[in-house]
């Protein structure tokens, strides 16, 4: 009766031992899954800045976002920041943000790749004349650009991107319901078009 | 019989639950490392650039939240008051002293929902640098109440945990990399219930 007893229970040590190394090996690949979507979630995630932008709408223009999410999901993240959104592609011509000086009391710009790192960066003080004017392309479509540089381009941003695809974000600051009229506008004039490659030609 | 594809599922249970269990964890917890603490406070300059680590990295890709570019400004949270008890609707507190070098800040409540107030809200739920009354020495003092205070006055969500938001616009601490010395105002608690 004890050897029965004996046997059963190293069977039954066996089984514990048998059911910890199989939680062992679960908590393993739990730390394996949790690195593997950490580090791959970027690629396949379908809810980024990025897409959303791209959701929209067309790209080469700024969409003014609301306060209610709008069915891309973007909203104003601060009441006091009226934003807009464009998404471009530099593939073939570099694109031209514009924003002219109407007085608002602040704005910024930011310009994001496809992956959401930032670009580059302005704001109203750091730009000339408080003018929003700055061209992303890629170095060969800038290389290109600053050999035959146009008129009226000496007060230009040129900014480089690695990625051909990203998108910009314009933000002017509320300081009070009275400038609303004014930032309406700013954002409504701001461009985000191709950039109007014109040849030697002209000249 | 059943015992080893019992210890097969256990260990398939235990890896996809707790891998995902433990990521969602992670990602809804933290915006990553890097983080400049300043009191309650905190903020993520690296955030936005390539330089961010990989659970920031992640984190806003499944966030999809347009975030402030270097030159732009940057975003503090605070989740807590300064004893590190979390902020709550039901209680008042005290913001003094000083933010760091910005030209312009904003600063509101966000409620349980996570969504900013609605800037022609009638409760004054945001202010600016514009707005508030300073002391003589230029330092701020905003009482933050759901019910209506003297002075500068800030409307917290009447229930539940809340979460403040300072945005400091065009200021160098944005570049910081801890190497200047930033301050930023504190959270005192007065009360709670109707003090």
């Amino acid at each position: 009766m004890s050897r029965l007893f004996n046997f059963l229970s190293l069977r039954r040590d066996f089984l514990w031992l048998k059911i910890l190394f199989a939680i062992f090996t679960g908590l393993v690949g739990a730390a394996l899954l949790h690195l593997i979507i950490v580090f791959s979630l970027p690629q396949f995630s379908q809810r980024d800045a990025y897409t959303r932008i791209i959701a929209e709408g067309e790209s080469h223009r700024f969409y003014r976002l609301g306060e209610q999410p709008d069915l891309a999901g973007l909203s104003k993240e601060d009441p006091m920041m009226e934003m807009s959104v464009c998404s471009f592609d530099i593939s073939e011509t570099p694109v031209r943000l514009t924003a002219p000086n109407i007085g608002v009391p602040f704005w910024s710009l930011g310009v994001f790749d496809a992956s959401s790192d930032e670009i580059f960066s302005i704001n109203d003080r750091t730009s000339a004349d408080h003018v929003l004017d700055v061209v992303v392309g890629t170095p060969a479509q800038l290389a290109a650009l600053r050999k035959s540089l146009p008129r009226g381009f000496s007060q230009t941003v040129l900014v480089e991107a690695q990625q051909t695809e990203g998108y910009a974000v314009l933000r002017s600051f509320v300081t009070h319901k009275s400038v609303v009229p004014v930032i309406s506008r700013f954002l409504e004039q701001a461009t985000c078009a191709p950039f109007q490659w014109r040849t030697r030609v002209q000249f | 019989m059943f015992r080893v594809p019992f210890l097969v599922a256990i260990a398939l249970a235990i890896a996809f639950g707790g891998g995902i269990w433990s990521t969602r964890l992670a990602l809804d917890a933290t915006i990553g490392f890097g983080a400049i603490k300043l009191g309650s406070w905190e903020a993520f300059p690296e955030a936005q650039t390539a330089d961010a680590d990989p659970y920031a990295k992640s984190h806003r890709a499944n966030a999809g939240k347009l975030l402030y570019a270097t030159a732009e400004g940057l975003s503090f949270t605070a989740t807590t008051d300064d004893s590190g008890a979390r902020l709550s609707g039901s209680c008042t507190y005290q913001l003094t002293g000083q933010t760091p070098t910005a030209r312009f800040w904003t600063l509101f409540a966000t409620g349980p929902d996570g969504r900013p107030p609605a800037a022609d809200a009638d409760l004054p739920s945001s202010l600016n640098s514009r707005m508030v009354g300073r002391q003589p020495d230029g330092s701020l003092d905003i009482t933050i109440a759901s019910r209506a205070r003297p002075g500068n006055w800030l409307a917290s969500p009447q229930q539940g945990q809340f979460r403040l938001t300072l945005t400091l616009l065009d200021t160098p601490a944005a570049g910081s990399s801890g190497l200047i010395d930033l301050s930023m105002p504190a959270i005192r608690r007065i009360g709670c219930g109707n003090v």
